[in-house]
């Protein structure tokens, strides 16, 4: 969890995030971030995961959840 | 596994390239977009977006295509007695009947002896239609195939649609295909799904939802994107995901029959969605980012079919006219359609770009 706390604060633009932060209330929120973090999951997680499901995620921890969901 | 096709004494012998003269730059349409300007310049970045190359209103396919082939005819690259075929892959026909292909052999003022085609196909277009191409030269009485990749979609795309519109080119390429003395095997792999046919769309002006004014009343999406029914509208995620789940491996099963290894492929020429998906597709596939060039989108523009042979053009040049090389194509996206050849490419009579 450690390690992907820092790697979303980095898609996102901030210094640090927490689990419970909404991601829709992040300012770098918008189209071109929710494809970095469904890259990112392809990526470095090996993992699928669509537009629809990343709306579906509220917090980063539900994030995590989904792509430890696949993995 | 994929529908498998193999082929022998058949080749590529030129391509020509014919892109429109006026060139756009992405800052010229930022404003356009419901985004701020940091935000406009992180896209470019992230995407590879610069410029791209659109047509003026009005330009259709047969102008650009019978622009390149009277070129050939002039230059003494072709004979009109030569082409037995004519194949034209695109997404933009200039009317529902008769087909563009046929506009085409009109405007040139070909021999009757000869058979014209329209294929309705996009990102896949050119490695469909090469199949076809190759397909057609089975036959003793075909002497060349001229394959045309020509689309004008830049007409159909919203300027407020930062999704598609800084990525969106037009072009026109025209590939001569023969047969070659030389006996090299051609191996190529096609695949398409059907389910996934309406990731990429153009929804209205067919017969299933004609143009009405009510399909070109624009509309906001969620992300802030402008864009009507009669526009082109896709799916971003839904391809991304299929690209980088279905082409990997496609690629290893084609390397597998072909009997070669990975790095035995001097240049993979993949079609160019975007630069990020593809670099992300190198990545993936453990290849250099220098074989597979991903250049042609910030340099032109997507072009849809157009795209491989650009590239053919753009990056081999020259280099095709005196080397060979051996290559991998492979085409992807619309339909679904996932599609790769793999294949000897060189000893070319003609591989330039030029303008209309």
């Amino acid at each position: 969890m450690e390690k992907f706390l820092e790697q979303m604060a980095e898609i996102l633009e901030e210094d640090t995030v927490s689990p419970a932060d909404v991601l829709m209330d992040f300012e770098a929120w918008d189209s071109l971030t929710r494809l970095s973090i469904i890259a990112f999951a392809s990526e470095t997680c090996g993992v699928t995961i669509s537009a629809a499901e990343l709306k579906n995620a509220e917090t980063i921890e539900a994030l995590y959840k989904l792509i430890e969901g696949k993995k | 596994m994929g529908l498998r096709f193999t082929f022998q004494n058949k080749r590529i012998s030129g391509v020509l390239t014919v892109l429109p003269k006026r060139e756009v730059a992405f800052e010229e349409e930022m404003g356009n977009y419901n985004f701020s300007a940091a935000k406009s310049m992180k896209l470019k970045l992230a995407m590879g977006y610069n410029k791209h190359r659109i047509v003026d209103e009005g330009t259709n396919v047969s102008d650009m295509c019978v622009h390149g082939i009277e070129h050939l005819l002039n230059e003494g690259l072709l004979r009109k007695e030569d082409i037995s075929a004519l194949v034209l892959v695109t997404q933009s026909p200039e009317h529902f009947m008769p087909p563009t292909s046929n506009i085409i052999h009109g405007k040139l003022g070909l021999n009757t002896n000869i058979l014209c085609m329209d294929i309705n196909q996009g990102c896949a277009g050119f490695v469909i239609g090469l199949l076809q191409s190759y397909m057609l030269l089975e036959q003793p009485s075909i002497k060349k195939v001229l394959l045309m990749n020509a689309d004008v979609l830049s007409r159909k795309v919203s300027k407020r649609d930062r999704n598609s519109n800084p990525l969106i080119g037009d072009a026109a390429c025209i590939t001569v295909v023969e047969r070659s003395v030389d006996a090299c095997v051609i191996n190529a792999i096609a695949n398409m799904d059907g389910r996934g046919a309406y990731a990429l769309q153009i929804p209205a002006g067919g017969f299933k939802m004609p143009s009405t004014p009510a399909t070109a009343e624009m509309k906001e999406d969620e992300s802030g994107n402008f864009r009507s029914l009669d526009n082109l509208v896709m799916k971003g995620d839904e391809v991304f995901n299929f690209v980088q789940t279905e082409i990997p491996p496609m690629i290893e099963e084609l390397l597998k029959i072909s009997g070669k290894a990975a790095n035995d492929i001097d240049y993979y020429l993949f079609h160019q969605p975007n630069k990020f998906m593809l670099n992300k597709l190198a990545d993936k596939m453990g290849i250099p980012r220098e074989k597979m060039p991903s250049n042609i989108v910030e340099n032109f523009g997507n072009a849809s079919g157009a795209s491989i042979p650009t590239n053919i053009s753009f990056n081999l040049g020259d280099n095709a006219l005196a080397n060979i090389y051996n290559v991998c194509l492979s085409g992807f996206g619309l339909g679904l359609t996932w599609t790769a050849v793999e294949q000897q490419l060189g000893n070319l009579s003609f591989n330039k770009i030029v303008y209309y």
